[in-house]
C-alpha cells in the first residue's frame, strides 16, 4: 500500500521508523531478517534476484518502455557485473525486467506483479538498478526495494544520482548508493551496492551515509564522541575563525520552497478562515488531535454570535503553556476581530470553521500532508484566504 | 583589593555517604543526621514533611520524580550562599567554596493530581535516574552518592508555591551537607580567575577573543512568579546581560523550574564556562559571558538577538561566540536569531544543541532554523534515544496516582528524555546524534 496516498479520515501517518539499537541493526523497516538463515549463509551462496529497466534488460529503448514484467533465468547485462561483485557469496539466479513506463503507470499494481515474480525465486537478496538519473527507473527501483524488504524481509539495495526522484522518496526505506548521472561508474556502484547487501545479509552494522556512500536515510542515532560538547563546540568555533575547513555535526535541513500564492485582489469579496498549530480543540478532544507528533486535525464549527467560549475548548500541545489562550481562545484564533472585521466589510466572509492540529514536535512530512489536506478543503468550501496562527 | 575575580574550590572527594548521629565528614565519608536535616528542612511552611535518603552507586535503586540535583557546595570564610535564593543577597563567584564531590542532592517531587503541565504523556515516574545499569552507565548521577530529598507539599498551597519551596529545600540541603567540610584541608583545589573585559588580553592579544552566550531560560514554559533564579529574582523576561563566569559557577544562578536537562548541578559545573577558563590564553581568550532568556515572542526575541549580538561585539570585543540553549524547540529560534545577528556584526558563531526531530526517523526535521550563515553545529544528541531499564528493588520518590501505568520499579521502557545526568543542554556529555 502507498503510504503517500492521503487517507479519507484525515490520519496522516508516515510509515513510522523503527528505532535503530546499536546490536540489531538488521531490523529494517520493522522486519527482522530471517533470524535462521544466518547459518545458512555460511558456505551456500546468496540467492539474488537483479532487478532491471527495458533498457539495461537489453529488450530495447524508450519504444519498449510499455514492457511487461518478464523474468530471465541469470544474470543480464550489469547483473554480470553483480554476479561478479558477488563472487563465490552470490548468484544471481533471475533477473527481472520490467519497461519504465509500465512501471510508473501502475506502480502499486507493477510492484506486486515484479514481486511475485522475484518470490518465485525465493531469494536472499534484491538488487535493483542502478537507475543514475533515470527518474521513473530510480521510483521502480525503489519501490521494489522497499517492497522486498517488508513483504520478504530481506535486504534489497539500489543506486540512484542525487536529483533522481526515486531518491526522495526511498531513502528512508531503502540503501540507496549515491551515483553520479550516468552510468559511467556502474562497477564501482555495484560493488558498493553488493558489498552493503552482504552485510545486511550478514546483520553487520551499515557505516555512516558518508563514509559508506549511500544517501542518509533520515536515522538520528546517538553515539559517545570522544569528547565533550563543549569542548567540540569551542574547537569548532576556533576553526571556523582561522579560517580552516570544518564539518558541523548538523546539517541544515532540507525544507520545502514554496511559492506563496498570489495576494488577494479583492479583500471584500473574499472568504477567510483561521488555520492553527495551536492545539485548540473543543473540550474532550473529539476527533483525538495528539498533543505531539501530531497525525490528524479537525475543522470546528462556531456561531457567528459567540465566536469562542473558553468553556467550550481545551488545549492539546505539549510545546508551550496554554494558560493565556484557555483564559480566551481568542488569543490563539481570533473569531472575534475577524468577525469585526466582517462586520465592517474589510473582508468579504469569516469561514464559520477553524482548522487545528498540534505542530508540537512533527513529523515534517506528516504536517505538510496534512497542510495539503486541509488547503484542499478550504479551497473546496471557496475560502480564498487563511490566516494562520501559532504558539 | 583584588584585581580580578579569584574564585577556589577546596574541594573534598567523598568516598560514602551515611546517616549518622551528627553531620561531618571523617575519613572521606559524609555522615549525616538525618532528623536533623530533615527538620531543618520542613521549617518551611509550605512542606508538610521532609524525607531524606540515601542512594548510592551500584544499588539496584530508582530515583523517580527528580526535578533537579545540586552539588553540596558552601561559601566558607565568607561569601553567601545562593543569593537572593536563600534569604540574604550577596556576592558569590570569589573567594572560597568547599565542594563535596562524588555526591549530589537530588530533590524529588511529589505531584499532586491537577498539578502542571498537564501534558499527556508526562510518565507517572517523571524524570528518573538509576543507581544500577544502563541508566546509571550513562547519567553523571549514577556514579554519585545521592542524597534525595522529597518534601511533601502543605495541604493549602498552590503548585507554584511548591515548586519555589522544593528548589528552596534542594539547595538548603546542598549547602547544609557542604557546611560539613568548611574547616577541612580540602584534597584538591581549583581555581577560576578571570579580569574584566578591559584588563583581559595584556599578554593574549595574538589569541582569538571568545564569549560565550548563555541562554538560561527557555522563555517556552510558565514561569512561577517569584521563583528564584538570578541572585533570587525570577529574571524571566530581563533583556540579555553580562555575568562573571565565576557567578554562575557560584549559586548567583539556579535553574528554572523546568529547563530540560540542565540542572544546578551542570551550572556549578558548567561545562561550556569551565571549556573556555581551560583553554584561555592557550588558544583563545575567553572574553566573557553573556546571559540571554529565550522568549515566545518575535518582537522580544529581535530585541535580545541585537542586544546580545552588541554586547559580544562591542562590549566584550569578542571574535567569536559559543551558544547554547535551554528547553526544547522554540528556544531554537532565538538562538538561531542570536547567532545570525552576530554573524551579521562579523562575529563568528558556533552552536551546540541536543536534536528534538519528532522521532528518531525524521533526521531531517531535527532543527528549527536554517541560516547560511549559522554553519557551525555541535550535536549534544537527541533525548528521544529509547532505553529500556531494568527492574529495581527499590524506589525513592513518589510515583504520581495518573496516569495509570506499570509499576515503577519494574522494567521501564522509556527514552534518555525522561532520564536525568545523560544529556546536557550546555555540553557535559559526549552524545552526538550522528545522522545515518
Amino acid at each position: 500500500m502507498d503510504e503517500r496516498n492521503l487517507q479519507s479520515n484525515r490520519e496522516f501517518k508516515t510509515h513510522r521508523s523503527p528505532v535503530l539499537s546499536d546490536s540489531d541493526n538488521s531490523m529494517l523497516n520493522g522486519v527482522r531478517i530471517h533470524g535462521k538463515e544466518e547459518d545458512k549463509m555460511v558456505g551456500k551462496p546468496l540467492r539474488v534476484v537483479h532487478y532491471l529497466n527495458q533498457f539495461f534488460g537489453g529488450i530495447g529503448g524508450e519504444d519498449k518502455a510499455h514492457a511487461e514484467p518478464q523474468m530471465k533465468m541469470g544474470p543480464i547485462g550489469p547483473g554480470k557485473a553483480v554476479q561478479g561483485a558477488f563472487g563465490d557469496q552470490g548468484k544471481v539466479v533471475a533477473t527481472i525486467i520490467c519497461g519504465d513506463n509500465y512501471f510508473a503507470e501502475r506502480i502499486e499494481d507493477a510492484t506486486t506483479e515484479v514481486m511475485n515474480l522475484i518470490k518465485s525465486q525465493q531469494p536472499d537478496v534484491v538488487i535493483a538498478g542502478p537507475a543514475f538519473d533515470a527518474g521513473r527507473y530510480g521510483i521502480a527501483c525503489g519501490a521494489v526495494c522497499k517492497r522486498a524488504q517488508s513483504q520478504l524481509g530481506i535486504p534489497a539495495v539500489t543506486g540512484m544520482f542525487v536529483e533522481n526522484p526515486g531518491v526522495d522518496l526511498f531513502r528512508k526505506d531503502v540503501y540507496i548508493i549515491e551515483t553520479e548521472n550516468s552510468a559511467r561508474r556502474m562497477s564501482d556502484v555495484i560493488s558498493k551496492m553488493v558489498n552493503i547487501a552482504c552485510r545486511l545479509v550478514a546483520k553487520e552494522k551499515i557505516g555512516k551515509p558518508s563514509l559508506e556512500g549511500y544517501f542518509a536515510r533520515g536515522y538520528l542515532r546517538n553515539e559517545v564522541s570522544d569528547r565533550i560538547g563543549a569542548e567540540r563546540v569551542v574547537s569548532m568555533l576556533l576553526a571556523k575563525l582561522r579560517g580552516e575547513p570544518f564539518q558541523s555535526e548538523v546539517p541544515p535541513p532540507k525544507y520545502d520552497r514554496v511559492k506563496p500564492a498570489s495576494g488577494l485582489k479583492d479583500l471584500h469579496a473574499a472568504t477567510i478562515a483561521l488555520v492553527t498549530d495551536g492545539g485548540l480543540v473543543p473540550k474532550g478532544n473529539p476527533d483525538r488531535i495528539q498533543a505531539r507528533e501530531a497525525t490528524r486535525f479537525g475543522s470546528y464549527s462556531f456561531k457567528d454570535t459567540d465566536g469562542l467560549n473558553p468553556d467550550d475548548y481545551e488545549v492539546n500541545h505539549v510545546g508551550y503553556s496554554p494558560v493565556f489562550v484557555l483564559q480566551d481562545p481568542h488569543r490563539l484564533v481570533p473569531v472575534d476581530v475577524m468577525l469585526d472585521l466582517e462586520k465592517e466589510g474589510i473582508i468579504g466572509k469569516l469561514h464559520k470553521k477553524f482548522y487545528s492540529t498540534a505542530g508540537a514536535v512533527c513529523v515534517v512530512e506528516n504536517i505538510r500532508k496534512m497542510g495539503q489536506a486541509i488547503a484542499k478543503e478550504l479551497k473546496e468550501e471557496g475560502v480564498s484566504g487563511v490566516i494562520l496562527t501559532s504558539t | 583589593m583584588e584585581i580580578q575575580m579569584r574564585l577556589q574550590l577546596d574541594i573534598l572527594n567523598i568516598k560514602d555517604v551515611q546517616f549518622g548521629d551528627r553531620t561531618r565528614i571523617t575519613e572521606g565519608v559524609l555522615y549525616i543526621n538525618r532528623q536533623e536535616l530533615q527538620e531543618f528542612l520542613k521549617e518551611d511552611k509550605r512542606l508538610s514533611g521532609v524525607d531524606v535518603e540515601l542512594a548510592h552507586p551500584g544499588e539496584k535503586c530508582r530515583i523517580i520524580q527528580a526535578s533537579d540535583v545540586a552539588e553540596p557546595r558552601a561559601k566558607t570564610k565568607g561569601g553567601v550562599d545562593f543569593p537572593g535564593a536563600l534569604g540574604k543577597q550577596g556576592t558569590v563567584g570569589q573567594g572560597n567554596t568547599c565542594v563535596l564531590r562524588g555526591t549530589a542532592v537530588v530533590v524529588s517531587e511529589c505531584r499532586r493530581e491537577g498539578d502542571p503541565p498537564m501534558q499527556p504523556g508526562f510518565p507517572r515516574h517523571g524524570r528518573i535516574i538509576d543507581m544500577s545499569g544502563p541508566g546509571a552507565e550513562l547519567s553523571i548521577y549514577g556514579k554519585t552518592h545521592n542524597i534525595v530529598v522529597v518534601p511533601r507539599p502543605a495541604n493549602e498551597i498552590s503548585v507554584q508555591e511548591y515548586r519555589i519551596a522544593l528548589k528552596i529545600a534542594e539547595l538548603k540541603a546542598a549547602v547544609y551537607l557542604a557546611k560539613a567540610g568548611k574547616d577541612l584541608e580540602p584534597d584538591e583545589i581549583e581555581v577560576y580567575e578571570l579580569p574584566a573585559p578591559s584588563k583581559i588580553g595584556k599578554g593574549l592579544e595574538h589569541l582569538p577573543k571568545v564569549a560565550y552566550i548563555f541562554q538560561f531560560i527557555p522563555g517556552q514554559f510558565e514561569t512561577i512568579p517569584g521563583y528564584p533564579v538570578l541572585y533570587g529574582s525570577n529574571a524571566s523576561s530581563i533583556v540579555p546581560t553580562l555575568l562573571h563566569p565565576n557567578e554562575i559557577l557560584d549559586g548567583a544562578m539556579v535553574t528554572p523550574y523546568r529547563t530540560m536537562a540542565i540542572d544546578v548541578f551542570g551550572l556549578q559545573n558548567h561545562s561550556m564556562i569551565k571549556e573556555l577558563y581551560q583553554r584561555h590564553g592557550k588558544d583563545l581568550c575567553f572574553a566573557g559571558v553573556i546571559i540571554t532568556v529565550g522568549q515566545g515572542d518575535e518582537r522580544e526575541n529581535e530585541r535580545a538577538a541585537i542586544m546580545s549580538a552588541n554586547l559580544a561585539k562591542w562590549v566584550l570585543g569578542a571574535d567569536g561566540v559559543v551558544l547554547t540553549k535551554s528547553g526544547g524547540g522554540i528556544p531554537e529560534v532565538p538562538l538561531a536569531l542570536t547567532a545570525q545577528r552576530c554573524e551579521e556584526l562579523g562575529v563568528k558563531t558556533s552552536l551546540a544543541i541536543t536534536h528534538y526531530p519528532a522521532d528518531v526517523g525524521d533526521a531531517d526535521g531535527s532543527i528549527l532554523f536554517n541560516a547560511p550563515e549559522v554553519d557551525a553545529i555541535v550535536s549534544l544528541g537527541t533525548p528521544w534515544n529509547p532505553i529500556t531499564l531494568p527492574p529495581v528493588e527499590r524506589i525513592i520518590g513518589e510515583p504520581a496516582a495518573f496516569p495509570e501505568g506499570p509499576p515503577v520499579d519494574g522494567p521501564i521502557e522509556t527514552t534518555f528524555r525522561w532520564m536525568k545526568g545523560i544529556f546536557s543542554q550546555i555540553g557535559n556529555s559526549r552524545l552526538i546524534a550522528v545522522r545515518y
